[in-house]
């Protein structure tokens, strides 16, 4: 049998990471009652522990390792966010393996960047091909979705931003043993 | 804000059944909403799953926000298609697909779901990070409650200061946060853990009377459904 890359000090710190992207919906989510608008404003947040683990876990698969996870939680409530998930993270996946892997701060930027675009880019099309009603009807306003899209990709950018002054705080602190 | 009383619930009558069964239920009834082009149908089916909501004891916040969520949402259907029955589909439907996350997962306890993730045949860092996230995230969540009350006795209100929460509420979290993957990594090292090893399990998943009842009125139900879908 092959054995994995990761350890098993790698699985608990991407599952911290996932329990802090869930805690924070449940902050902002209250706030912003309007679903794709919602994960505009959680970028910045989520992006923090998305950042994090990029930084902590380095390798090609630390998005999915964080994320498939919660995709599987997610299955018995939603099998499709499990799938809007699933392809959201084949997207960033993608994207950074042909840049190598998350050690480069660049690299962790892209991973964001992708990983919030692509969830707007993947995610509105599914709802409005499984929900319809608004969802569908912003399908013929492809500007909106671009603009969302951008939208998140900033907030995503920001969420990087803010997730790599955590980093450096970490490191000063011992606590985290990330490449700058 | 009361983050961790959000989503605070209690098991209800429902806890008793299968997990894998309502796993697949879950999936069933979502098929089922989007195969469903009738009102009457679509009405019958989120009704049914209504009548299993109200046996969930939701707090108010959490209601007035979803039926917030959902006035918004068909308002701004109604307004953008101009088509009201549509709209009101569109939101039963969205209904629908939603309602089965509190009904079927806040009535299963963690050990039951990890027990059915695990009969299931996950891979073991699969499961071991099910565990880990089902475990600690209500820890996190008191954790979060904690350093937002601490702001407060501050004098920090940041509910009224966004511009506060990287320093006040991320940070403080993250690196409490890390500590606690630290001493979980230890933890599970100690014991002598191995993510590869295969896992045993000492009250395995087992079919009962209640689950062939529970499949019994899901069946009916479903009936009534189907009949006003494709029969009337």
């Amino acid at each position: 049998m092959m054995k994995s890359p990761w350890s098993l000090r790698d699985y608990v710190f991407a599952a911290f990471m996932t329990i802090g992207m869930v805690a924070s919906i449940f902050v902002i989510g209250p706030l912003v009652p309007v679903p794709f608008l919602q994960l505009v404003a959680w970028a910045p947040f989520g992006g923090i522990f998305l950042t994090l683990g990029m930084a902590r876990l380095q390798r090609r698969g630390s998005v999915a390792l964080m994320i498939i996870p919660l995709a599987l939680l997610l299955a018995p409530l939603s099998p499709a966010i499990t799938l809007y998930l699933v392809l959201t993270v084949f997207v960033t996946e993608a994207v950074v393996y042909l840049r190598g892997n998350y050690r480069p701060k660049a690299n962790r930027l892209l991973g964001n960047v992708v990983f919030f675009a692509s969830a707007i880019a993947i995610g509105l099309p599914s709802a409005a091909l499984m929900v319809g009603g608004v969802f569908a009807e912003l399908l013929t306003k492809p500007w909106l979705i671009v603009g969302l899209a951008i939208a998140a990709a900033v907030t995503g950018a920001i969420g990087w931003w803010l997730g790599e002054k955590i980093v450096s705080q970490l490191r000063r602190a011992g606590k985290l043993d990330a490449d700058s | 804000m009361p983050i961790a009383k959000l989503s605070r619930t209690s098991l209800s009558g429902l806890a008793p059944i299968n997990p894998v069964l309502k796993i697949g239920l879950s999936v069933g009834l979502m098929v089922v909403a989007l195969c469903l082009q009738k009102l009457p149908a679509m009405a019958v089916l989120v009704g049914g799953l209504l009548l299993l909501t109200a046996q969930l004891r939701i707090r108010l916040v959490g209601l007035l926000y979803g039926v917030l969520t959902l006035t918004i949402f068909a308002l701004s259907s109604a307004w953008l298609s101009g088509d009201w029955p549509k709209a009101v589909f569109s939101t039963l439907r969205l209904l629908a697909i939603v309602l089965p996350a509190p009904v079927l997962a806040l009535t299963t306890p963690p050990s039951a779901l990890i027990r059915a993730l695990q009969a299931l045949r996950l891979p073991s860092f699969l499961t071991l990070s099910l565990m880990i996230i089902w475990r600690f995230f209500p820890l996190i969540q008191q954790e979060l409650q904690r350093i937002w009350e601490a702001n407060q006795l501050r004098g920090i209100d940041l509910s009224r200061q966004p511009r506060q929460w990287f320093s006040g509420l991320m940070v403080p979290l993250v690196f409490q946060m890390v500590t606690y993957a630290d001493e979980v990594t230890v933890g599970l090292q100690t014991r002598g853990y191995d993510p590869e090893a295969p896992r045993s399990c000492s009250q395995p998943l087992r079919w009962q009377h209640i689950d062939t009842l529970f499949c019994g009125v899901v069946a009916l139900w479903l009936g009534v459904v189907g009949y006003l879908e494709w029969v009337r």
